[in-house]
């Protein structure tokens, strides 16, 4: 995972439970905390900061992911303000994760596993994602979406019609926006 | 305030705080310098990687269209754009058109069928459309919304596929736009920079892939067609030939000929004008002809294609003309006079007037041909037919011409190794004169001995050889044989005025640039006086260049050569110049001399040819008297000289000196002229 991640990470925990919790978050991780954006370090100790923050915070691991998803998207917008200034709404934005805003990630960061994504309209005009990754980050997707859609301030929904943690081939949510 | 602080110190937990802060922000500046370098690495990678992969296609590619499609296809992937196109500049007549081709890269062909549709509909001016505006200026046009342009004229199937941005560049060749690549996207894209400059160089690399094109074009193109007249070559008629006897084993009705053309005393005129006459001579040839076929509406009126004549140059001065499509021979034959009509008037080459005419033969596919060389070769026999009936006239080909052009083959054969061998002998016959009763001199007569003893006269073979060229290497071996005879007999038989030695010099002979050169040394390689010397032409070497026969034979006068033309009165000569050429003498033809006696007109014109000569103050000399009384006759005319078999035969060298030796014939005493 690239290190653009845990330095986000940290950005976030920081900013909402400060220096400290950073700190006990990498001792309880056994994690050195050395990252820098470009570098990529084991998906593992990754796992290992969303635990120790899920213990620590007493949360599900996965509501801890989303959590960070929500929040990392106004420090993305702020580190990448052209992928956000050309959208209006949320729904443009996710469309575009395919043809350009993952085309430019790889153009950063060699070697990005991004996720990857298909998209299909339901009856009632709600956006179908299909989410493929081996990492089974869908939470964190579900969190970016959130985060996205705070930032067009717009209210939507995302729903987990098909899920690889409940034992399904591929995620697929379904996303409503009010 | 110490600089060093306890960490426990609240000022200096709150420093170290915001020390950590910018140590924080220093590295995500710098992490942002290297994300910026990071990205515009990966873009000059892939940039240099999609020239890369082009420039590769356009050196391995065999055509321009996959080189274009394949420049659309990675051009198209690497911007992540549905749509690429190519248009082909053409011009016709003057015009110049931007055709759409049929090259895409269509990510969703069903999507975009109404873009596809009208564009393939697109005929465009310069300056009309996108590509035509960009054709114009030379220059790349992006436009981020199609819609917001007048010049776009396909805005309602853009619309209809959903494209909102295209942009369009030219492909160069220099100055020169060849085509024009167009893409399109179905959202609105700013112009980008780095883009706009590697599709530029992309541009490059396909202007120079159909300039390579036009350069292999060019080479087969060459490869096929006669560099001096641009008509199409020999294998290139052979090609043609191929072909149509091809369809003719398939469809026999449709008859097809074939016209061998061979300018009349080419190699004369080109051996005496020189080589650049000559190629400027074909030149003109080849246009005429070529112009004749094409407004020939004998065939255009008889059958719907019109162009059904190729006209090709074989080489040298041999046209051939395939008739792909004719109803029947008789109009081949037609379409031979219309050719032969069209060099009738003269060609003017470096200023002076030059008429030549064309043998031509016909072979046609009613005699049933199985190969190309077959019917070629029947033609060029007809031709040669052609030119032994006279020239200036075309033939059909038969089977009797076949049999008779085998057998010229085989005496050329003969010939070349008879010259290798040596074959040759020469005879000697005397001239008397007169006046003194004495033999003044002889002409050489050349024989051909074959291996069997057989002894062939020239008649048989000196025209042949003069077509072949061989004349040359045996015209020279004469020439020295002759003067080294004669030197010898000079030596033996010491005169006041020495015997002389007569020497034939044929039109190609003549025609050769070093033949005063040559006379010089054989005359010092043998030791013969000049003056003993006596060269004979016909009047048909005079016409073709007066210029330079003229001084030709001034030169040999200089040298002390005597000159004369040989079977006066039987050719074409111009009375009017031949008192400018520095001649000695005239031979009567000897058909004039064996028909005097009952011939009212043979008289006139030995009459008339002896006052000239008169007039001229040049000596003649009378062929082929035979018996008493033409002597006697040509004697009361006023005439010395007489050469005949009233006198003696051509004899061999050995029989020379017997002749010398003994008082000539003496007439009867009477001297009748009545013969």
């Amino acid at each position: 995972m690239k290190g653009i991640v845990f330095n986000t990470l940290e950005q976030v925990v920081v900013a909402h439970y400060g220096e400290t919790a950073w700190e006990n978050l990498l001792d309880a991780a056994g994690s050195s905390g050395v990252y820098t954006s470009l570098g990529t370090y084991p998906d593992d100790e990754m796992m290992r900061l969303v635990t120790a923050a899920s213990e620590a915070l007493d949360m599900p691991p996965a509501e801890v992911v989303r959590w960070f998803g929500r929040q990392a998207i106004p420090r993305f917008a702020q580190r990448y303000p052209d992928f956000f200034t050309t959208h209006e709404s949320t729904r443009t934005f996710v469309l575009d994760l395919n043809a350009i805003i993952h085309p430019e990630v790889r153009k950063i960061y060699t070697g990005a596993q991004c996720p990857t994504f298909d998209f299909r309209e339901a009856d009632d005009g709600a956006l179908l994602i299909g989410y493929r990754s081996p990492r089974q980050l869908c939470a964190l997707a579900h969190g970016f979406i959130e985060g996205t859609a705070d930032y067009y301030r717009e209210q939507v929904e995302v729903e987990h019609l098909m899920c690889m943690h409940r034992g399904d081939e591929h995620c697929l949510m379904r996303m409503t926006t009010h | 305030m110490s600089i060093t602080s306890e960490p426990d110190d609240p000022v200096d937990l709150n420093r170290l705080q915001r020390r950590l802060e910018r140590e924080r922000a220093a590295r995500l500046e710098m992490e942002t310098v290297y994300e910026k370098g990071l990205r515009e690495l990966y873009l000059r990678e892939q940039e240099l990687r999609v020239l890369q992969d082009i420039s590769t296609a356009t050196n391995l590619s065999p055509s321009v269209r996959d080189t274009f499609h394949h420049a659309l296809g990675r051009l198209c992937e690497y911007m992540a754009w549905p749509l690429g196109h190519a248009y082909f500049v053409e011009t016709h007549d003057g015009a110049t058109r931007l055709k759409s081709t049929t090259l895409w890269h269509v990510q969703d062909p069903e999507k975009m069928e109404p873009f596809r549709a009208a564009t393939e509909a697109l005929d465009l001016a310069v300056g009309e459309g996108l590509p035509g505006m960009v054709c114009q200026s030379g220059k790349a046009i992006w436009l981020p919304d199609v819609d917001s342009k007048t010049f776009f004229v396909r805005k309602a199937s853009a619309a209809a596929s959903g494209i909102r941005a295209g942009c369009a560049f030219p492909v160069l060749i220099g100055e020169e736009t060849a085509a024009v690549i167009e893409f399109y996207t179905e959202r609105s894209v700013a112009p980008d920079t780095a883009l706009l400059k590697l599709i530029g160089q992309v541009g490059t690399h396909l202007g120079r892939a159909i300039e390579r094109q036009r350069a292999e074009n060019r080479l087969i193109h060459d490869a096929s067609h006669d560099p001096l007249t641009a008509l199409p070559n020999r294998s290139l008629f052979l090609d043609r030939l191929n072909q149509v006897i091809a369809r003719g084993k398939r469809n026999p009705q449709i008859l097809f000929a074939v016209l061998f053309i061979d300018l009349d005393r080419f190699k004369i005129i080109n051996d005496s004008l020189g080589h650049f006459a000559g190629d400027d001579l074909l030149t003109q040839v080849g246009h005429r002809l070529q112009n004749a076929l094409r407004g020939d509406d004998t065939i255009a009126a008889n059958h719907a294609a019109a162009h059904t004549g190729t006209l090709a140059r074989l080489g040298g001065d041999e046209f051939t003309v395939l008739l792909s499509d004719i109803k029947d021979p008789s109009d081949a034959v037609r379409v031979a006079n219309r050719l032969g009509e069209a060099l009738r008037h003269p060609f003017v080459v470096d200023g002076q007037e030059i008429y030549t005419s064309a043998s031509i033969g016909i072979a046609s596919s009613t005699s049933g041909y199985e190969t190309a060389e077959a019917i070629l070769r029947d033609a060029d026999i007809a031709m040669y037919r052609a030119k032994t009936l006279g020239k200036a006239r075309c033939e059909l080909f038969d089977q009797d011409m076949y049999a008779a052009a085998l057998q010229r083959l085989a005496l050329e054969t003969n010939l070349r190794r008879a010259i290798q061998n040596e074959e040759f002998v020469l005879h000697y016959q005397p001239i008397i004169s007169l006046r003194t009763q004495t033999v003044v001199g002889f002409e050489a007569l050349v024989r051909w001995r074959k291996p069997d003893g057989e002894l062939v006269y020239p008649d048989e073979f000196i025209k042949i050889t003069e077509e072949t060229g061989l004349i040359l290497a045996l015209g020279h071996w004469v020439l020295r044989e002759a003067c080294r005879t004669a030197s010898a007999l000079q030596t033996q038989y010491p005169r006041e005025n020495p015997l002389t030695m007569s020497v034939n010099i044929s039109p190609r002979q003549f025609a050769q640039p070093d033949l005063v050169e040559q006379i010089r040394s054989t005359l010092r390689e043998t030791g013969l006086d000049p003056h003993g010397l006596r060269l004979e032409i016909t009047e048909s070497v005079t016409i073709d260049d007066p210029n330079r026969v003229a001084s030709v034979l001034a030169e040999l006068k200089e040298l002390g050569v005597r000159m004369s033309i040989d079977d006066f009165g039987t050719g074409y000569s111009s009375l009017s110049y031949l008192h400018s050429l520095p001649l000695d003498a005239l031979k009567i033809d000897q058909s004039f001399v064996a028909k005097m006696g009952k011939d009212a007109e043979s008289l006139h014109i030995i009459q008339t040819i002896m006052g000239l000569a008169n007039n001229l103050g040049l000596e003649i000399i009378a062929e082929g008297a035979e018996i008493a009384c033409q002597v006697t006759k040509l004697q009361s005319m006023g005439c010395e000289f007489i050469q005949g078999f009233y006198f003696s035969k051509p004899v061999d060298a050995t029989a020379i000196a017997a002749l010398l030796a003994n008082p000539i014939r003496q007439m009867d005493s009477k001297g009748s002229t009545e013969c």
